[in-house]
């Protein structure tokens, strides 16, 4: 990418890095207020699928746009991107068993 | 002496005469068309990604494994300056955007530097360095405040009381002290977010002195620049992820 840019990629780049600022940013307002005024209301699992998938979607802007991975090779992206899949598994695998030691340690 | 050389020349010589292999990967240029350096940088943060992710899921392991949580509006409810106000998650918020605007910087001078704009890319960095100094700042100060409300990495102040509502231990008598690894994974986890805030720091004030100096101006590209950038927004990515853990689930 060390090539020399143009004025119109070099407008359109800037654009697009400020539109990417804005959009992390209103997530994240909306995040700490669904947290604040509907977060004693709603169902706990409701709220964090919608943190989880909030912060996913932060986590794409972040790498696709500033880290640049969107205009990489797509081979590359599956270099990176299928070893981290994997920690899906881990995640449920540990959050399963976290919550079968909570049941075991206190019956209700 | 002139013989060594000469043989080393010769070497030189012949790498550049060697055939291209025809494997239909582009010749010379590497498959994933990118430099060795920005390839490698990602693999390392790749590691690094793995590294918090055992830290966190062990996170949720054990908070999946209490009967009882502290309610994160209740411990981070505290503002620099407004006394006792309670203040759910302001200034967290704040050390986010500040950490955003901070990354974004460091992006804006990765473009000025495929511009070959040293003056830009110098003038971005400052933004970033200054941005990064600020979420230390802000992170010291919230440390500092939960140490005075007594936790520790393995003594937790806010437990609940009879109605499951969090407290501090020395505020209401009825209240006994909360998950005890909630302190160390607190301080573990976002202690080791800001020491990599800390090396980024480092790392962008090193790359703004050589930028200053002329060093990626001379080498006729600003990559280093997109390097280090790379490991600045891997910062930025992780406190999402830390962010979710801790205040907001």
């Amino acid at each position: 990418m060390s090539g020399h840019m143009t004025d119109e990629q070099y407008k359109s780049a800037v654009k697009a890095v400020w539109s990417a600022t804005i959009i992390l940013s209103i997530v994240t307002v909306v995040e700490v207020v669904v947290a604040l005024a509907v977060g004693h209301i709603l169902p706990k699992i409701i709220l964090n699928s919608f943190f989880v998938l909030a912060s996913v979607a932060k986590a794409f802007f972040i790498v696709g746009e500033f880290m640049h991975l969107k205009y990489e090779k797509r081979a590359f992206m599956l270099t990176l991107g299928v070893p981290l899949a994997f920690l899906v598994w881990a995640i449920i695998a540990l959050a399963v068993e976290g919550h079968y030691w909570n049941i075991l340690n206190y019956p209700k | 002496m002139a013989e060594v050389v000469d043989i080393h020349e010769q070497h030189v010589e012949n790498q550049h005469h060697l055939p291209s292999p025809d494997n239909g990967e582009g010749g010379e240029k590497s498959a994933m068309n990118m430099s060795y350096g920005k390839t490698m940088m990602w693999y390392f943060l790749l590691s690094d990604a793995f590294t918090f992710s055992a830290f966190l899921i062990s996170y949720a392991c054990i908070r999946l494994a209490q009967p009882w949580w502290p309610n994160p509006n209740s411990v981070f409810k505290s503002f620099p300056g407004l006394g006792d106000a309670y203040v759910p998650l302001g200034f967290v918020s704040v050390m986010t955007f500040i950490l955003i605007l901070s990354s974004v910087a460091v992006v804006r001078a990765v473009q000025e530097g495929h511009r070959m704009n040293k003056k830009g890319v110098m003038l971005w960095m400052i933004g970033g360095i200054v941005g990064g100094v600020m979420f230390l700042g802000c992170q010291a100060w919230e440390w500092n405040h939960l140490i005075h409300e007594g936790l520790r990495p393995f003594y937790n102040p806010f437990g609940p009381d009879a109605n499951g509502l969090t407290h501090l231990v020395h505020e209401k008598m009825s209240v006994s002290p909360g998950p005890i690894l909630f302190g160390a994974l607190f301080f573990g986890i976002t202690g080791f977010h800001g020491f990599h805030v800390f090396t980024g720091i480092c790392i962008n004030i090193w790359a703004f002195f050589a930028t200053a100096n002329g060093t990626f101006e001379k080498r006729g590209h600003y990559e280093m620049i997109e390097k280090v950038g790379l490991y600045w927004h891997f910062v930025d990515l992780v406190w999402v992820f830390v962010f979710l853990a801790f205040y907001l689930m």
